[in-house]
């Protein structure tokens, strides 16, 4: 990557010169070629993984194939990694850059081994953000003015918005530090050509929003002016290319990310200019407006009224609008924000002009170059400048956070972090705050001493490590080592970080083998899961597996080669367990594979006839904890039923619960708290001892998850929930989570900390994890997937300008034994303008924050409650903003920051989620609240606000680009009865058949010619049809992105299905709240009353 | 002396007196009480088995015997005991003179009932529980599984079998179950209770528990499907016994150096009688206990794990400073408890080089009248012997028979005391019960879950009656009479009831010590002299049994013998008296007595022994026999004597536990010199095959199978002849040695003894 940079530089001057191609040419090489191979050195079990790698779509396609296909992983080659994305950067001509990509992977293995790489269909994305960004400065001006002359008069402005440095940027801009910061910018425009403009740095979904659906284009219209829409179709492209002289904005794109050059080169011309343009007339548009303040770029203005404001502002009803005027009847619903996805690649560097580089959205597809800052997947601020006080922060009625995703999985074209190894005397550190050496330490007195950036320390630097500085005042040796110029990088631990050996890898299955498991036949889907599972594991001497089952008493296995048979061993205690076996019950996997193999099988039939109905969960985990104490490990449970006897059984509550729906207003979040203290207890012994507990709950009934779940959540370990549990819907997603659980990266017995400059303070983390002392937190286990919240607090004024930064540092043990540190650091400015908050807010970020802490109010407080919090703190923000970021503009008009403006949105959403209605299922919402309290930024969003796309209509739509077609609003006014649509929220995914959908599609989406003779209990099919075959790609594409087999489930019009459906659309006036419109409105309402 | 053995052949009986004193104040006087020594189900070639219901008294519940008086016309039979007059049945009708049922021929005082309804109900099988202990080395496991699969071999296919196996943790192996080996696993720390076990081993899986009551066996709430997992026949559980002992290892739980193995002997055998209780009460069934070392976990450990604190010996129980010892007695009591009310045996097979627990385990081991094995090892030929002994069927079998129940009525004026031997009190409570107790007391009944041919037990009596009422009595009837009835399974699974009723005559007043000499059966009277001092000396603390048997012998002799007052030298005592002085002698020099030479676990298992063998064979562990074997004669018994050394003597002595072969030192110089195989020496090798035949003769009989000792004069292994001997020359003798050994002791002899004797009992 590190060489990437510099071309990046060129890139602006290139990008005016016309230097692009050779630009193009020269970064693809390298990137290619790096990032395919250090992928796969780095991050074998991603390949593996299932919806990355190229196996995965067949899996994902059908239950019974999935397993066969693990063979495709070879994909992953980087040659054709390199075909996916040149792919599309050419066909992005027109359609999105994906399109050529797309078409590419309908062929199979090409398309595939991109998808893998990357979680997200990175390739085409990234092009056009790149594109984007370069275009941002000099072209852009003239490209709006061109292209669209209408919608954005002011030009000018637009470049310093965009970039972070503000004022100083615009003149600079043309030159490169210009460009490189406009990138983003433009990026903005892209999306805000798109439906809803997002912050204005990100730049991604520009190229696939556009082209991908008229109907989008609508709706951003509206909020842009009138005239951009219009401009979307093919004509606007063109137009806009001639701005694109702008090419520029390609040579900028192959800096950024190899792939997008060479692709780029040829068909440039046209792709771009469809982007491009889009973007343009969007950020033109702002700039104008706050060409005076940093702020106003940001935003989006509306195009009549705001011209001063950059900000997008929503004149709900109350005031007149250009697009809406009048009282809400009249707002237009298609004009208010909305979210765009994009399948835009956006290259990211973590770092510009010595500063901090605003990240793209969470759920963007990005590329990154870490050049000093960590990549934002792996630490996301929701501010990317610091207040300077506590005060400002409050006013700003934002949240200061962290969200750390330590082990994320980087885009497959990214340089693998470096391994850094300081041999036996370890890693540098401050001696003072034991903070690990940074590229922002700063080394002084010909390099003999080193400032900690964390404490302020001077430490002398060690004589091995000794090296004298350039005329810059950095080390000679900055730039070739990785530790000083790379935000994230790991050094390799020595014996002072190990209490013991490393832990081997120890995979100890638990099954349940009760009545009522072997009825549904979970047992069996479980058995088959973890046979085909064991062949994911990893191999060697160091891999050690156990296997047990349980009913009202636990059976465990004698493993050892020497017999002939595994030995069954009961444990029938359930109060006062105990392992039966010193040893020979956790056997290397190389000595017991037959075995175990045999005893899968046999475990199904063997208990077939079994009539206990009792299930022992506590005292199974705690047994099987006792026989991997002295190694700690990977526990995986297998549960059908409530834990009803033994250690921890839950019976108190069973009959409120057994009814699984909420028991009235009084007390009801009571039953969302765990039962008792006895799980929580065991689980902070487990994870004292380093076994980390998974538990698959395959059930048809209550099974109280909010006590179950207590114990995956102090491990570090994460629950599947499969209810109604079906044999043959759920079976294939059994298997893909557990085959992704077992192969993901992962680590054990791991450590974490965060150590902040000095001024603030670590409040809190939020995530699952043991807590023993106030600094650290203990994870049993830590994998690609888990993220952990970390709440911040002000101890200090902060002097403004300066820079603050922000590390984590996780020691943990990976697959193979080795011991390792992961320092991930985040630098940022600190400003004391609240303006300067608001334009750097991270909206992904701060919503996922305001999720997690909803979740976790919960169980503990009022729903009433919980459910005001979150719009309490929209309000305020908006609030904030309007009073102190906005006061030229008029009192009618509702006024959101750029950053911010989807806000509402998804506050709208949050308190419609399944864990805030109150009509939820309990262990509905019992799993909500354990989902989110892990889950990453970019699932977050999607959790709440779901993605729908029809899916009726594939085939005439198939030139568009990305696999995955454009989503559409979740609301019923978009949802036809002739249509099908797709909705997905990263976990589930419902597939909804109108009432009047053609026969046709139905059999050739389902086999079946009416609505009523598809089975309720739904498999997607592979049918012999193109139209069939897209619905599978499209549905594993979107398994890959989300790294999650999604349980699909048909809804049927008229079906209480059907139903269920229709509440996920939560623009509608549903579950006894507001209309997105309303919602809007009310906001408004709320901030008028509160400004007089 | 051979009319007593006639009386046993006949009864199974044998009594130090026959001939009763007649009033409390005369038996007190007698010194050796009034008891009998009876052999439940001694084999008789020619008893009469019965397929009938005996007829009973219909007031104290006798059986119809050859002493009850018969009114042929009026068709009633008058009770012995009770003087109640019964009508006979109806089917008795033709009752005559000359048309006997054979309860009544006067020789059949001892005769066997099989009633027809027994016959027709399905006889249970027996069953056997091996209990295994795996905390023993490697070679000792293979021996013992070896001896295992040949014990399985050798039982009838329809026998029960079950398999529990024990090291720090008891598994319960269900051999019922067909798709892997399985086993439950208890705890050993913890107490399995018979209610916990049938709930956590799933018997109430497939038929809902019982909302009340006692839950046992298929009668009472099991389906005979979860009985049928853990009890398998043997004739079908060959496979999966087979694939368990073909992979049991070692308890695999890691042992510190210095550390003993943790081992829930007592937790595993409870589990055992848990099982046995939940699955099959009532119905003869065995624990057979193998356990290679001492308890350390559990209810009942014997001693810690920590090495450093040796097992508990006999001088540290005398200190009372063993406080695992009384909590581990207690919970075996336990056990033996629960086993009594299932009607299940414990037998022990205890194999180690120290001690494992055997003096704990004796109170559950003897209640159950289970068999007991001592040995060093599992390889070694006293246990795979023994192990092949109880299996075997034959000419030599043991007669294994269970879930006995023995009652005894007697006449009005004798009361029962208690019993010594393998057996536990039923608590039948009645006016036959006298106030003291002497062993299992207090009862009139007694369940023996366990018996075999051999078992012979030790009956007290109490004579009521009081000297005032002579006159009256004695004019009409100076008989007692008393019945032994034995209810019990045999061998073949039927139920029988054996009934043997014994008259003996009593006297009283002057004159009568000639007819009470006349009864003497002083082998009788040594052994019950035994028994009961082994017994008071576990019961009673402070019990100084040298001196107690002193007084005992001098107050015999004082009484009995002929002498002036006095003059020691005038002393005499009546042949039938003569040789008691010698056994006492002799068991006061034995292990019974001397107890410090030997660890608790072997005074245990010699005392169990006793009390459970019949009078010959408990005659030869007070006072060993001895053969002598030379050119000039045949083989000749000799004096238990050092003087029965020689030079050109072989020597065979049987002290029952061990037999030994001593050779002479010439002999032994010939021998070593090979003379033997030559042809012209061929008298030489006759005369070395001659004991080897006779010890074979011995061991094949014995149960448990004795030690075989070979030794040459002046070796080592003499030792175990020579602590037999009567020390009349020692290394402080004047005189030289007549056969050339002296012992070293300060022991007196018996020449000393005597003198001491004579001298006291003429004060």
């Amino acid at each position: 990557m590190a060489a990437f940079v510099p071309p990046g530089a060129h890139r602006p001057g290139g990008n005016n010169s016309n230097q692009s191609p050779s630009a193009q040419q020269h970064p693809p090489p390298p990137n290619f070629g790096n990032s395919p191979a250090a992928l796969a050195d780095n991050l074998q079990n991603m390949n593996l993984n299932r919806p990355h790698s190229a196996p995965r779509p067949s899996p994902f396609s059908q239950p019974p194939p999935p397993y066969s296909f693990s063979g495709p992983s070879p994909g992953y080659r980087p040659g054709s990694q390199l075909m996916a994305r040149p792919g599309p950067s050419p066909p992005n001509a027109i359609t999105r850059p994906m399109g050529p990509p797309s078409g590419a992977l309908p062929g199979v293995a090409p398309g595939r081994p991109m998808a893998p790489p990357g979680t997200r269909p990175p390739p085409p994305g990234s092009l056009p953000s790149s594109m984007g960004s370069h275009m941002g400065l000099s072209p852009r001006a003239p490209a709006f003015t061109g292209g669209q002359a209408t919608a954005p008069p002011p030009p000018g402005v637009s470049p310093r918005p965009l970039t972070t440095g503000i004022l100083t940027p615009p003149p600079p801009g043309p030159t490169q530090a210009g460009p490189v910061s406009n990138g983003p910018p433009v990026g903005s425009g892209p999306r805000f050509g798109s439906p809803g403009g997002m912050s204005s740095s990100v730049p991604p979904p520009t190229g696939p929003s556009s082209p991908s659906a008229p109907a989008q284009v609508p709706s951003m219209g509206p909020f842009m002016t009138g005239p951009p829409p219009t401009s979307m179709p093919a004509a606007p492209p063109f137009s806009g290319q001639p701005p694109f002289s702008a090419q520029p904005p390609f040579s900028g794109q192959p800096p950024f990310s190899v792939p997008p050059p060479p692709a780029m080169g040829p068909p440039q011309g046209s792709p771009f200019a469809a982007q491009p343009w889009q973007m343009r007339p969007d950020q033109m548009v702002r700039p104008p407006s706050g060409p005076g303040s940093a702020q106003p770029p940001q935003m989006y203005g509306m195009p009549a009224h705001l011209p001063n404001q950059s900000m997008t502002s929503i004149s709900p009803g109350m005031a007149p609008t250009g697009a809406s005027v009048g009282g809400p009847s009249k707002i237009d619903p298609n004009q208010i924000p909305r979210p765009i996805p994009s399948s835009a690649v956006i290259l990211h560097e973590t770092r510009q002009s010595d500063q901090a580089n605003p990240p793209p959205p969470a759920t963007s597809d990005y590329i990154v170059s870490d050049t000093g800052n960590c990549s934002p997947r792996y630490m996301r601020c929701t501010i990317n400048q610091i207040p300077c006080t506590a005060d400002l922060l409050a006013t700003s009625g934002m949240q200061l956070a962290l969200l750390v995703q330590p082990l994320a999985l980087p885009h497959p074209s990214e340089e693998p972090i470096q391994v850094v190894d300081f041999g036996e005397t370890g890693p540098v550190r401050c001696s003072r705050c034991k903070g690990y050496l940074n590229p922002f330490m700063r080394f002084i007195d010909q390099g003999k001493k080193f400032i900690c950036n964390l404490c302020g320390f001077t430490d002398e630097t060690p004589r091995d490590y000794h090296c004298n500085l350039g005329p810059d005042g950095r080390r000679r040796d900055a730039n070739e080592r990785p530790e000083l110029c790379r935000g994230s990088v790991e050094f390799v631990a020595t014996k002072e970080y190990m209490i013991r050996e490393p832990m081997p890898a120890v995979y100890f299955f638990l099954i349940d083998v009760s009545m009522n498991a072997m009825q549904i036949g979970a047992t069996a889907a479980a058995c088959s899961a973890i046979s085909q599972v064991i062949a994911d594991l990893p191999e060697g001497p160091r891999t050690m597996v156990g296997i047990a089952t349980f009913d009202s008493t636990i059976h465990f296995y004698h493993l050892k080669r020497a017999l002939q048979q595994p030995l069954m061993l009961v444990v029938p205690d359930i109060q006062d367990v105990y392992t039966p076996l010193q040893s020979d019950v956790i056997v290397p996997l190389s000595e017991c594979r037959q075995h175990l193999e045999l005893l899968l099988e046999s475990i199904p039939t063997m208990f077939q006839n079994n009539r206990t109905a009792e299930s022992a969960f506590g005292a199974a985990i705690k047994a099987a904890f006792l026989a991997m104490k002295s190694t700690g490990g990977k526990l995986l449970v297998f549960q059908s039923v409530l834990l009803s006897v033994g250690i921890g059984a839950l019976s108190a509550r069973e009959a409120e619960g057994r009814t699984n729906i909420s028991a009235g207003e009084k007390e009801a979040h009571k039953l969302l708290q765990p039962a008792d203290k006895t799980l929580k207890t065991m689980a902070i012994e487990f994870a004292e001892y380093q076994v980390c507990v998974d538990v698959f709950l395959t059930t048809q009934s209550y099974i109280d998850i909010a006590s179950i779940s207590v114990v995956p959540r102090t491990t570090g370990g994460q629950v599947y929930y499969y209810h109604p549990f079906s044999v043959l819907s759920d079976t294939a997603k059994l298997y893909n989570d557990l085959r992704w659980n077992i192969t993901r990266p992962q680590g054990f017995e791991a450590v974490m900390r965060v150590r902040c400059s000095q001024g603030i303070q670590v409040q809190e983390y939020l995530g699952n994890f043991c807590k023993r002392i106030p600094t650290d937190i203990d994870l049993a286990g830590i994998d690609c997937d888990k993220t952990i919240m970390v709440t911040l607090k002000h101890d200090d004024k902060l002097p403004d300008g300066s820079e603050f930064a922000f590390q984590c540092a996780l020691l943990y043990t990976t697959l193979y034994g080795q011991r390792r540190i992961r320092v991930t650091n985040l630098s940022l400015s600190v400003t004391s303008m609240l303006s300067s908050l608001f334009r750097v807010a991270d909206l992904d970020a701060q919503f996922t924050c305001l999720l997690k802490q909803a979740a976790m109010d919960i169980p503990s407080s009022p729903l009433v409650q919980v459910r005001e919090q979150p719009v309490n703190t929209c309000i305020n923000i908006l609030l904030s903003y309007r009073k102190f970021c906005a006061t030229v503009s008029s009192s009618g008009q509702l006024i959101l920051p750029e950053a911010l403006k989807l806000l509402p949105l998804y506050t709208l959403a949050l308190i419609k989620s399944t864990g805030l209605r109150p009509d939820g299922k309990i262990d509905d919402r019992s799993f909500w609240i354990n989902y989110v309290s892990s889950i990453s930024t970019p699932l977050a969003i999607p959790l709440v606000y779901p993605r729908m796309i029809p899916i009726h209509d594939l085939k005439t739509r198939e030139e568009e680009g990305s696999i995955v077609p454009s989503s559409i609003p979740l609301s019923s006014e978009h949802i036809s009865d002739g249509g099908i649509y797709l909705l997905e929220n990263g976990d589930d995914a419902l597939i909804y058949v109108g009432g009047s959908v053609d026969s046709g599609i139905l059999q050739q989406l389902f086999g079946a010619s009416t609505v009523e003779e598809i089975p309720s209990q739904f498999v997607l099919q592979q049918y012999d049809n193109p139209v069939s075959k897209k619905l599978n790609e499209v549905v594993n594409e979107i398994r890959r992105q989300r790294c999650s087999y999604l349980r699909l489930r048909l809804c049927k019009k008229g079906d209480p299905s059907g139903m269920l459906f229709f509440s996920q659309l939560v623009e509608d006036k549903n579950h006894g709240s507001m209309s997105y419109v309303e919602f809007l409105v009310h906001i408004h309402r709320q901030i008028q009353t509160r400004m007089t | 002396m051979t009319e007593f053995l006639d009386l046993e052949a006949q009864d199974g009986v044998r009594m130090p007196w026959n001939v009763i004193p007649g009033t409390k104040q005369e038996s007190t006087n007698c010194v050796v009480p009034v008891s009998a020594i009876y052999t439940p189900i001694k084999a008789f070639p020619e008893l009469p088995v019965l397929p009938y219901s005996p007829l009973r008294c219909r007031t104290c519940r006798s059986v119809l015997n050859p002493f009850s008086i018969v009114d042929f016309a009026a068709k009633l039979w008058i009770c012995p005991f009770c003087f109640q007059r019964n009508h006979f049945p109806p089917h008795y009708a033709s009752i005559s003179d000359d048309n006997l049922p054979a309860e009544l021929f006067p020789q059949y005082t001892t005769i066997e009932y099989a009633s027809p309804e027994e016959a027709q109900r399905p006889s249970m099988p027996p069953v056997f529980v091996f209990v295994l202990d795996t905390c023993i080395i490697e070679e000792e496991l293979g021996f013992l599984k070896s001896a295992l699969l040949q014990a399985i071999g050798l039982l009838p296919g329809h026998a029960l079998v079950g398999l529990i196996t024990f090291g720090t943790l008891v598994q319960v192996h269900e051999l019922g179950f067909g798709a892997m080996p399985k086993a439950y696993v208890f705890r050993g720390s913890k107490e399995v209770t018979k209610e916990l076990l049938l709930e956590q081993m799933s018997f109430f899986a497939k038929k809902p528990k019982p909302a009340t009551g006692v839950i046992a066996g298929v009668r009472d709430g099991l389906d005979a499907e979860s009985i049928a997992r853990f009890l398998v026949p043997a004739s079908e559980c060959e496979f999966a016994i087979n694939a368990v002992l073909d992979e049991l290892q070692r308890d695999p739980w890691p042992v510190p150096s210095d550390q003993r193995a943790t081992r829930c002997t007592s937790t595993a055998l409870s589990v055992a009688a848990s099982l046995l209780g939940a699955c099959v009460p009532g119905s003869g069934a065995r624990i057979m206990a193998f356990i290679g070392g001492p308890s350390t976990e559990g209810q009942a450990a014997i001693v810690s794990k920590n090495l450093s604190e040796p097992i508990r010996s006999h001088k540290d129980l005398d200190k009372d400073s063993v406080p695992c010892y009384h909590k581990a007695v207690k919970f075996y009591e336990g056990v033996a408890k629960q086993l009594v009310n299932q009607g299940h045996v414990l037998d022990l097979f205890a194999c180690a080089l120290d001690q494992v627990g055997v003096a704990e385990l004796k109170v559950a081991v003897e209640r159950t009248g289970g068999l007991v094995v001592l040995a060093e090892s599992f390889g070694h030929s006293v246990f795979k012997d023994s192990v092949r002994r109880v299996f075997q069927s034959g000419e030599h079998d043991l007669g294994l028979s269970s879930n006995g129940i023995f009652e005894i009525n007697c006449s009005k004026d004798v009361k029962v005391q208690g019993i010594i031997g393998p057996c536990a009190s039923l608590e039948k409570k009645g006016p036959l019960c006298s106030d003291t107790a002497i062993g299992q007391g207090h009862t009139s009944a007694w369940k023996l879950c366990g018996l075999d041919k051999a078992t012979a037990l030790c009956l007290f009596f109490d004579i009521a009656k009081k000297d005032g009422q002579d006159a009256a009595m004695q004019s009409t009837n100076n008989l007692f009479y008393f019945q032994f009835l034995t209810y019990y399974q045999h061998g073949s699974g039927q139920m029988r009831l054996r009934v043997t009723t014994l008259s003996r005559r009593w006297v009283a007043g002057p004159g009568s010590v000639q007819e009470l000499i006349a009864g003497f059966d002083q082998e009788a009277a040594a052994v019950v002299m035994a028994r009961q001092v082994s017994f008071k000396m576990e019961t009673e603390a402070d019990f100084d049994p040298i001196r107690w048997l002193d007084r005992a012998l001098i107050h015999l002799c004082s009484r009995f013998g002929d002498y002036q007052k006095d003059s020691p030298s005038t002393f005499s005592l009546s042949p039938r008296l003569s040789i008691f002085p010698q056994f006492m002698f002799h068991l006061r020099r034995s292990q019974f007595l001397q107890v410090f030479n030997n660890s608790p676990d072997e005074t245990a298992y010699f005392r169990m022994i006793l009390n459970r063998e019949n009078v010959a064979n408990s005659v030869v562990m007070i006072q060993p026999s001895l053969i002598s074997y030379s050119f000039h004669t045949g083989p000749e018994p000799a004096l238990l004597d050092v003087a029965a050394i020689a030079a050109d003597r072989i020597l065979l002595l049987d002290a029952f536990v061990t037999v030994v072969i001593f050779h002479g030192a010439t002999i032994a110089q010939w021998r070593k010199a090979g003379y033997q195989n030559q042809p012209e020496h061929q008298a030489f090798a006759q005369l070395l095959q001659g004991p080897h035949a006779d010890a074979d003769a011995i061991i094949k009989e014995r149960f448990p199978v004795p030690r075989l000792v070979v030794c040459d004069q002046h070796g080592s292994q003499a030792r175990f002849l020579l602590a037999k001997l009567n020390p009349s020359a020692t290394y402080n003798s004047d005189a030289p040695a007549p056969g050339g050994d002296i012992i070293f002791t300060d022991d007196v002899s018996f020449g000393v003894f005597l003198d001491h004797l004579q001298r006291l009992a003429v004060q």
